[in-house]
């Protein structure tokens, strides 16, 4: 469990940091739980770390234009705890309280999650739920994508080579929508076996708006939009049948865990259980 | 680990059979592939160069082609060793004509080893079914120009 | 003047805080990898990433040239050190030559090819990925079953049947009873292969003097003694030219009861080197290279008569060994087969052992040791033959029980059962779970479509191991006690704490026996140059049989400190208590620190007594002792996912007397955890290539503190008569009654859909099947 030897450098601010992420054999280090283990093992060896700790601005939470902003090196926990994402957006905060152990939620960030596109971590479910924004920065400028744009495929991202996650948008949650993030871990490493998170506001009784979003069944996070159209417009009355359908063309993961026949099965039963929760919350 | 899956090719089954085993079609579609060269009939020594996420390493290899029944299968043999483990993958390949084309059709297996083996297991079915996607997009992509 | 001595409170019973804690959590302690010395070299190895291989060849000329590096070595340069041993004997027991580092093959993924010495860890972990090996991969086999079926590749080829022994025993009529019987069960039941995981994984450091031709090594080791003895001769160097220190050892649970390839590695380097080098293993390399538990696949056979009566028990069990044997792999099912009857009173048993090679890493003793694999068997059959006859699990476990005036007991296996009160601890348990209103919970827990379980383990177990006949090193412990001059004690035990306490237990046993405060005693144990001999820490000997040298130790010394007493009140009449002698007629009292101090000086002596307070006892037990208990979970399932969840958890042990509360109750919480994670979660893979496929954390789960259930314990006591103590032993016990108590009682929770039996680990997904397909 020895790293190959690296460079590592801390620069003060974005410009340095993207004219070192330049060198392809720099990697970026933003909190290191899934690059530090896989460093040791030596199935990475970055030549330079390029720690963006002390760039200044990329661990603000800030209200914007209807949106939060929250820069990439915001830690879990602080997702998790701050007052304003609590209040703002709630479904992100419950989605950081899920991941791995306290220690990981200390040094992980949203940003480094992001941009690994680790296909069973837990934040793509709700980002994707929350149609969130992902705002890159690099020498040439910024540019902002979609979540759904951004998150091609396993650990595929439209991160350019030189480009570096800067932000994550997400929408204020309107009062009254009620969200759920419900997640089957997998016991030994913490990852979500299936993760499936669900927003749902209602009006006089019928749900006028539904967003689910998976992750861990598949290669892929998606949004269940087959599930979210059987759910607007009703009351929510057959949530069973509605989430039955989550998994439906989708190429299930299969793994010493669990086998693609279960995962989909799972996605099945914490669907159903995210989006009844989230209805029990909506008002 | 068993795999087993589908791609649908815009090509006529004859074409789908001949570009599915053309080396140099296979050394630009591999993902990784920097160099196949043949070594014997059917055998072609490979340098693969795999980076996903942050792992990234070199491997040795080979490329087998066996039990060729023109047009409608073969065997495919994939072998690769390197610092981080080893892997091999041997699939069958089943070619049969859709209206829009040929639909294959592989089941086989994958074994993996090394570093790899013991600390990718919930990785290595999603990431080989990746690269099999891969390989036939890219594919697909060259073949219609 | 007459001075009123009040008595001491004792200390035996009390609940001490552990002694050695402070320097374990203020991070003080000394671990083998917290050992720095002058000039010390790093090494690093290289393994077989295959389960079976060919070398056909190995280049070490670039590693060799990677600045930094100072030797690299190979199989060639090692073959002369003697094999890695085993200590176990077994009629016709096929031991294959254990090289310390591969020669031509390699036999399992992980096997030891070669090592660079270097400057650094740093560049000798460089440099191994400069070594090149040409492989020639060969055909493994990973499951004990078909490593034995035919056709099978040959782990060693010199056997192509893979059958390493096979061990029989039989007792009694056992084909009449069979016969006879009014009801019979069969169940194949299966105890996976576990990876024992400490905390601290192992390390080495070897220090050779070539001047005076010593060797000094520092390993992280549960029997530093034994190791000494062993290595030496590996080496071929003198066992007195030999220290071998076991520092703060970070966890063992057995798996630090061996001797391994790089003990005399590093002690091989060291001598060709001249220079100290230290080996740490990797967490990656924990798993891969140091033994792994359990690994059983058993064929259980019970016959009953229809009132529940138990008339005998058929066994055949087949071991996954690995494809050598370490120090007591072999021995380990016939532990197994000796705790066959489990606490119940019947004599007709018939078991079969096959010792099976496979190319997997060496199994041997883990937390347990055969006992969990046998309990698990027992407590299994006796609850289906329970289910097949309709009758409660309490009602029938209650019905077999051997008497309380039957002992001591002699079972069909050749042992005797020392003391026992079986009932008490169900029946105690049973109470605090208020059996009937739980069962009542049940049925109203069914009708509502709930599935809640109930289960029960009664387990007996094999411990303080042991008399000498019955252990391959002798299986006696001993104990220095010196009063230093000031009156202060050193206490030198041969037993070698992993986390057990006994700095602190046998402290409570000096302090108590002295009259003395536990400041006033120190405990040194783990290096064979302060310690006069011993043989070490593992299968619940500690207590009862170091702590009874220690014990008997001071009761010579206790005759001393007299003699000098009365010496120094001119008195033939004194007592000794409360950390004085004093004379029964005046009533003067001497100190016992002016006693030392007087015994020291010598300037004056009592009759036929030398200088000094030291009392040396090495203690040979007269038997075994045999702990008890009953445990009970209660869960329930999760009829969408397959989630098991404890719902309430009650472990009532009985480990004889108590010394310390806390540890004990520490040492049943540890122990049904890590007997939860058999039931639950762990499980070591090899896949049909012989590929460790969980072979990191992050595939392997051991059990975490937030997926452990309230534990509640409670004790009965029945004294031990084998040793003056009382004490029975108790560091396995939570373990060996764990798993059965979970996978009855998940088992029980789906006995409605059919289902009379589970395999563990119950992962969710095999639990789910079950629900789909109905029954098991």
């Amino acid at each position: 469990m020895i790293a190959q030897n690296f460079a590592y450098a801390a620069p003060s601010n974005l410009a340095e940091a993207l004219k070192l992420l330049a060198d392809p054999g720099a990697k970026v280090l933003a909190g290191g739980m899934s690059l530090i283990p896989m460093m040791k093992l030596r199935l990475a060896a970055p030549e330079t770390l390029v720690d963006l700790r002390r760039v200044p601005g990329l661990n603000s939470i800030r209200e914007e234009g209807g949106r939060l902003r929250i820069g990439a090196m915001v830690t879990h926990y602080e997702l998790e705890s701050t007052p304003l994402v609590r209040a703002k957006c709630p479904l992100l905060a419950e989605a950081a309280a899920n991941i791995g152990d306290v220690q990981v939620r200390n040094m992980g960030t949203l940003g480094g999650s992001v941009a690994h596109a680790d296909p069973a971590a837990d934040y793509p479910a709700s980002l994707r739920a929350l149609e969130a924004t992902v705002t890159l920065a690099s020498a040439s400028g910024e540019r902002t994508v979609a979540i759904a744009d951004f998150l091609i495929d396993t650990f595929t991202t439209a991160l350019e080579p030189g480009e570096l996650v800067v932000e994550i948008g997400v929408p204020i949650e309107a009062s009254g929508t009620g969200v759920s993030y419900k997640k089957c871990l997998q016991p030994a490493s913490g990852f979500a076996l299936v993760g499936v998170a669900a927003r749902i506001a209602k009006t006089a009784g019928k749900i006028t708006l539904a967003r689910i979003g998976v992750t861990g069944l598949s290669g892929n996070s998606y949004r269940a939009t087959g599930v979210e159209r059987k759910l607007e417009g009703t009351t929510g009355a057959d949530i069973a049948s509605a989430a039955g359908g989550i998994a439906d063309g989708i190429d299930a993961n299969s793994d010493i865990h669990a086998s693609a026949d279960y995962r989909r099965h799972l996605a099945r039963v914490y669907a159903s259980r995210a989006i009844t929760e989230a209805l029990a919350r909506a008002q | 680990m068993k795999i087993s899956g589908s791609y649908l090719m815009p090509f006529p089954q004859e074409r789908t059979y001949s570009l599915l085993q053309d080396p140099e079609m296979l050394a630009q579609c591999m993902p990784g592939c920097e160099q196949l060269v043949k070594i014997a009939d059917d055998i072609y020594q490979m340098k693969l160069k795999m980076a996903l996420a942050a792992i990234s390493g070199q491997f040795d290899g080979k490329i087998s082609i066996a039990d060729r029944i023109p047009p409608a299968s073969f065997r495919l043999i994939v072998e690769g060793t390197g610092k981080i483990g080893f892997m091999k993958g041997n699939g069958l390949l089943n070619l049969s004509p859709r209206d829009n084309g040929t639909d294959v059709i592989y089941d086989g297996d994958v074994q993996v080893g090394g570093t790899m083996a013991a600390v990718g297991q919930r990785l290595i079915d999603t990431t080989a079914r990746m690269m099999i996607k891969r390989f036939f997009d890219k594919l697909c992509e060259i073949a219609k120009g | 003047m007459a001075t009123t001595i009040a008595k001491p409170e004792s200390l035996i019973g009390k609940r001490i805080k552990r002694k050695e804690d402070p320097r374990l959590i203020t991070g003080t302690a000394t671990y083998t990898d917290d050992i720095q010395l002058p000039g010390m070299h790093h090494a690093s190895i290289l393994r077989s990433p295959y389960g079976a291989a060919r070398i056909r060849g190995i280049d070490i000329s670039k590693a060799v040239q990677h600045p930094g590096v100072v030797a690299v070595f190979t199989g060639a340069d090692t073959k002369d050190v003697g094999p890695v041993p085993c200590g176990a004997s077994l009629p016709g027991l096929r031991v294959p030559h254990h090289y310390i580092l591969a020669i031509d093959r390699t036999y399992f993924a992980g096997h030891p090819v070669a090592v660079v010495v270097a400057t650094d860890r740093y560049v000798a972990r460089d440099a191994v990925d400069l070594i090149e090996v040409d492989w020639e991969p060969l055909a493994a086999v990973a499951d004990p079953e078909k490593a034995i079926a035919p056709g099978a590749p040959a782990v060693h080829p010199e056997w192509p049947d893979n059958t390493a022994f096979t061990f029989h025993q039989e007792n009694g009529e056992v084909d009449k009873v069979f016969a006879e019987a009014e009801v019979v069960v069969k169940q194949r039941i299966t105890s996976q292969r576990l990876i024992p995981s400490p905390m601290e994984p192992r390390g080495v450091v070897a220090d050779y003097k070539s001047g005076d031709k010593t060797m000094t090594i520092y390993s992280s080791s549960q029997i530093p003694h034994l190791m000494r003895n062993l290595v030496a001769q590996m080496l071929g160097i003198a066992d007195n030219r030999l220290r071998v220190v076991a520092p703060e050892v970070g966890g063992g649970f057995g798996c630090k009861l061996n001797v391994y390839a790089e003990e005399a590695l590093m002690g091989f380097i060291s001598m060709r080197t001249g220079k100290p080098v230290k080996w740490i293993e990797s967490r990656r390399e924990n798993f891969l290279t140091t033994i792994h538990g359990r690994g059983h696949v058993d064929y259980f056979e019970i016959a009953a008569r229809k009132d529940g009566t138990i008339l005998g028990m058929k066994l055949k069990l087949i071991q996954d060994l690995g494809a050598y044997h370490q120090l007591l792999t072999p021995a380990i099912p016939t532990l197994s087969v000796l705790m066959m009857p489990g606490i119940y009173d019947f004599k007709n048993i018939r078991a079969d052992i096959v010792g099976a090679f496979t190319n997997c890493v060496p199994t041997d003793a883990y937390r347990g040791a055969g006992r969990p694999e046998a309990t698990h068997g027992i407590e299994r059959m006796v609850d289906m033959l329970a289910a097949e006859l309709k009758m409660d699990p309490a009602e029938i476990r209650l019905k077999n029980f051997v008497p309380n005036e039957a002992f001591p007991y002699a079972t069909a296996t050749g042992l005797t059962y020392d003391s026992g009160n079986y009932a008490e601890p169900l029946k105690k348990a049973l109470g605090i779970v208020d059996y009937r209103k739980l069962r009542a919970d049940q049925a109203k827990a069914r009708a509502e479509g709930r599935l809640m379980g109930i289960g029960i383990s009664t387990y007996g177990e094999i411990c303080a191991m042991g008399p000498s006949p019955a252990t391959p090193a002798g299986g006696w412990e001993s104990a220095s006690v010196r009063i230093e001059p000031s009156g202060k004690v050193t206490v030198m035990t041969g037993i070698k704490p992993q986390g057990q306490g006994e700095e602190t237990t046998f402290a409570q046993i000096a302090a108590d026996e002295l009259g003395l405060s536990i400041d006033d005693i120190t405990v040194l144990h783990g290096d064979t140059m302060v310690v006069q001999y011993g043989i070490g820490t593992f299968g619940s000997r500690a207590t009862a049989i170091g702590g009874t040298a220690l014990y008997l130790a001071l009761q010579d010394l206790k005759a001393k400190i007299k003699k000098f007493g009365g010496m120094l009140l001119n008195s033939e009449d004194v007592s000794f208590g409360g950390g004085e002698c004093v004379c029964n007629k005046s009533g003067k009292t001497v100190a016992l620190s002016q006693i030392a101090g007087a015994s020291y000086r010598a300037m004056k002596l009592p009759p036929n007594t030398d200088p000094g307070l030291v009392a040396t006892n090495f203690w040979e037990p007269p038997n075994f002792t045999f702990p008890f208990g009953a445990h009970i979970a209660v869960t329930e399932v999760d009829r969408d996912t397959g989630a098991v969840q404890i719902t309430r958890y009650v472990a009532v042990d009985d480990c004889g007397k108590i010394i310390n509360p806390m540890i004990v109750t520490g040492q049943v919480h540890g122990g049904v955890v890590q007997g939860m994670g058999q039931a639950l979660f762990e499980h070591g893979i090899y896949d049909e290539n012989a590929q460790l496929i969980s072979g990191e954390f992050m595939d392997y789960t051991i059990p975490k503190a937030t997926m452990v259930p309230w534990i509640e314990t409670d004790h009965t006591v029945t004294p031990s008569p084998v040793n003056p103590l009382g004490v029975k032993g108790v560091g396995e016990a939570g373990t060996i009654g764990a798993s059965p108590a979970i996978v009855n009682s998940v088992v029980d929770a789906l006995s409605p859909l059919g289902v009379k039996h589970l395999d563990m680990p119950l992962s969710p997904e095999s639990i789910w099947k079950v629900l789909q397909g109905g029954r098991a």
